[in-house]
């Protein structure tokens, strides 16, 4: 630098001496610049998020919102409906969560193997599905799961076994939904878990190798304690998608057959934009959002035990 | 496909096709519920939609000789549209100075689309395309978004059943829509299979027969007796209203009456004797048709339009009869189906709209141009007597199949529509469920049902 150096300070002193122009005070400068993003947060965040608050104490009779304190609340609380869609959340997530991690944890080693070929092209393939268009998605699964020569029973049928009615039968229901979320899911987290093992230098196989370990003993006992950050953050984000659960069982099954793959963001869909119940609706969405922040909550915790180790 | 042709005249059918196409995102349902909960607040306030006053639906003012002008925006889907863009430009052409202009929405997006707009009371074309069963919901819920057209329609009362125009009249008598076409039901039949196991579809007078003649029929020739999709309600709807009743009697919970119970009792026997080919969604229904999986098919005058046009290969060998009865003389018919046209209050030419409604659903010669071109049947009485309707069809063997229909659209019985009807079948369609895929006792199912939706509704339950 040529100029000599001139302090934040002096020169702010300079500009407020100067008597000529005069100046907005610097708290309404702050407000000028956080203005528009409070406008558009309070238009488009706070206020829907209050109204839908209040419309959850509200019921429409004769075509107005009257207010009715905890009765939609109290109505969950009694509703099989939507006590099926938690139990069925609950399901996938004890099922699909972990043996989604597990693959993708396996496929996330595969990725970072130095002799791996087009490891970019390899990465790029399985994070589409993640991306894929629900269009494109709901097709697929549909042609593949049908029953009458989907793609699913042909491979079965030439294994000489009977074919399933995936979508019909509520187990298989189940099952497909399942299979086709792991689908979708599973390349996202790898990419993630991909990322985490980057982080960790070489030098921590070479070092685990002239110890003596063998690739598998390198991986249990020494990479993958380093990656439970990972690991944890993919298991929130994941829970958090489960409870959310709306594409998947939306294009395959609409929630059937009977409520076999019902969650409580189909129902709330179901509630509010097909039976015009909104009170009802808003108030399902604050009781997905009350569960999300309980799990959230007890999950950071976790995560805030793992990172003081 | 069959399904982006025929939706409109069977919703739960289509709404299954529906799968094919994206809904929203989850996230974008999560936003959208509470964009609409926040929009729905303004109109508690005192906005368009808001208000409960039962007498606050906007009329039509106008002089009813006074000449027409100025543009009518119609959303519709498929063929609907297509017959309203034709007749749109002979309206254009009687009342010069009028535009009608039709959007095809598509029928996936339809509702959600028509529901934001209710709710916002901002948004709507001037004519919306709703059918009949969905309609209470909308009027229930929204009495104000829809304008009142009772001065001008009631009329025209006489030249519809009873059953159409109970769908288009509000719980407080007024009008709020005009029928377009409607659904009478029959038993579709395969003449070859029936011939083949020896079995005269005439001598089926009842379910029993039915269910009798099925099991002869599939150990004759292997096949079942009809398709279902348990998913949806469709079949189990119209086996109620063949009975009389819908979800609700007299504003009461009806779920669990006898006539309910009759129609679950015969869906589990066709199950139990594995008389059911369950296929996925109007797809499944369409190729499976096509595969001769089943004998027969019992449903609504507008199957014909997805036979002939895409089933054309089994032309000759399809013929229709009356439904079998509950009891011996009981009704032979039922309604599935079947659209309405409405005036929203949103509209700036309330009148030039009614002046398109009436011109294209209370005509006898366009109601009858559309049976014929787009396979609407109409819900227009006096447009049964077009001869189009005497004539033997080849397709059905030389059967006038649609005159079978239009005999039956008279007797169609009536029943009550409500606001909660979407809700409660929901909640039925879960119980049918149950007894289809896990043998659930059809009475147990039912009376459960009907409790849930009397805590849902705050309603009472009948009886």
């Amino acid at each position: 630098m040529t100029s000599p150096p001139v302090s934040l300070r002096e020169r702010a002193a300079a500009v407020q001496a100067a008597p000529t122009r005069r100046r907005r005070s610097p708290r309404t400068a702050a407000w000028l610049f956080a203005g528009p993003a409070t406008a558009l947060f309070v238009a488009f965040f706070a206020y829907p998020l209050g109204a839908s608050l209040y419309q959850s104490f509200t019921a429409r009779r004769d075509g107005a919102d009257v207010w009715v304190g905890l009765d939609q609340y109290r109505r969950l609380l009694h509703d099989p409906a939507f006590l099926h869609s938690l139990v069925n959340t609950g399901l996938i997530l004890a099922v699909q969560v972990p043996v989604m991690i597990g693959l993708a944890l396996v496929l996330a080693v595969l990725l970072n193997q130095s002799w791996l070929r087009f490891r970019a092209g390899w990465r790029a393939v399985f994070f589409l599905p993640a991306i894929t268009t629900l269009v494109a998605y709901a097709v697929v699964f549909q042609v593949l799961l049908r029953t009458d020569g989907g793609l699913a029973n042909q491979f079965l049928q030439a294994l000489g076994l009977d074919p399933v009615d995936w979508l019909n039968s509520p187990t298989w229901a189940r099952i497909s939904l399942i299979g086709s979320v792991t689908w979708r899911w599973t390349g996202y987290n790898a990419v993630i878990l991909l990322a985490g093992l980057h982080a960790i230098g070489r030098d921590q196989y070479e070092a685990a190798a002239l110890d003596g370990a063998g690739p598998v003993r390198t991986y249990t006992g020494v990479i993958l304690p380093q990656l439970r950050p990972v690991v944890l953050f993919c298991v929130i984000t994941s829970t958090i998608g489960t409870l959310q659960l709306f594409d998947e069982n939306y294009v395959l099954t609409r929630g059937g057959p009977g409520d076999a793959t019902l969650t409580p963001v189909v129902y709330l869909y179901k509630v509010g934009f097909q039976q015009l119940d909104f009170g009802y609706a808003a108030a399902i969405a604050w009781v997905v959002v009350l569960i999300i922040a309980a799990v959230s909550l007890l999950q950071f915790r976790l995560y805030g035990r793992e990172r003081r180790r | 496909m069959s399904a982006e042709t025929r939706p409109e005249k069977h919703p739960q059918l289509a709404r299954d096709q529906g799968g094919l196409v994206p809904g929203p995102t989850r996230r974008r349902v999560l936003s959208a519920g509470l964009a609409g909960g926040a929009l729905l607040l303004t109109g508690a306030n005192g906005c368009a939609t808001g208000g409960a006053g039962a007498t606050g639906a906007k009329q039509l003012t106008g002089s009813p000789g006074a000449a027409l002008t100025g543009k009518v925006v119609i959303w519709s889907w498929d063929v609907a549209a297509k017959a309203m863009q034709r007749l749109g430009k002979a309206f254009e052409q009687a009342h010069p100075g009028t535009t009608v202009e039709v959007v095809d929405i598509g029928y996936d997006n339809a509702y959600d689309k028509i529901t934001v707009g209710l709710g916002a009371g901002s948004g709507l074309p001037d004519v919306l395309t709703v059918e009949g069963h969905k309609l209470p919901t909308y009027t229930g819920n929204f009495p104000n978004a829809l304008v009142d057209l009772t001065s001008r329609a009631e009329g025209l009362r006489s030249q519809y059943t009873e059953a159409s125009w109970r769908t288009v009249t509000d719980a407080g008598g007024r009008v709020r829509a005009l029928p377009w076409d409607s659904g009478p039901c029959a038993l579709f039949y395969r003449r070859d299979l029936f011939q083949q196991a020896g079995i005269d579809p005439a001598g089926l007078a009842t379910w029993d027969d039915y269910v009798t003649a099925g099991t002869a029929l599939k150990a004759a020739t292997g096949r079942k007796l009809l398709i279902l999709d348990a998913k949806q309600d469709s079949l189990f709807a119209m086996l109620l209203q063949q009975q009389g009743q819908r979800w609700f009697v007299d504003g009461k919970v009806a779920v669990a009456t006898p006539a309910a119970e009759r129609a679950l009792t015969l869906l589990k026997q066709l199950v139990d004797r594995d008389l059911v080919d369950f296929e996925n969604g109007w797809d499944g229904l369409v190729s499976g048709t096509h595969d001769g999986k089943a004998a027969t098919t019992p449903t609504a005058a507008w199957w014909d339009g997805t036979l002939t046009a895409d089933l054309a290969d089994l032309s000759g060998k399809v013929g229709v009869v009356p439904l079998p009865a509950f009891t011996p003389g009981g009704p032979r018919t039922s309604n599935s189906g079947g659209s309405t046209l409405c005036v929203t209050a949103q509209s700036r030419n309330p009148e030039t709209a009614w002046g398109f409604l009436s011109f294209l659903l209370a005509d006898k010669a366009n109601q009858a141009s559309m049976m014929r071109q787009e396979g609407l049947f109409p819900a227009y009485l006096p447009a049964l007597d077009d001869p189009y309707f005497q004539q033997p069809a080849p397709y059905y063997g030389g059967q006038p199949a649609m005159q079978l229909f239009a005999g039956l659209t008279r007797s169609v019985p009536t029943v009550e529509l409500t606001a909660d009807d979407s809700k409660a079948g929901d909640i039925v369609t879960t119980a049918v469920n149950q007894v289809l895929h896990n043998g659930a006792d059809p009475a147990t199912v039912l009376r459960s049902a009907a409790r849930q939706i009397a805590t849902a509704t705050g309603r009472q339950t009948l009886g």
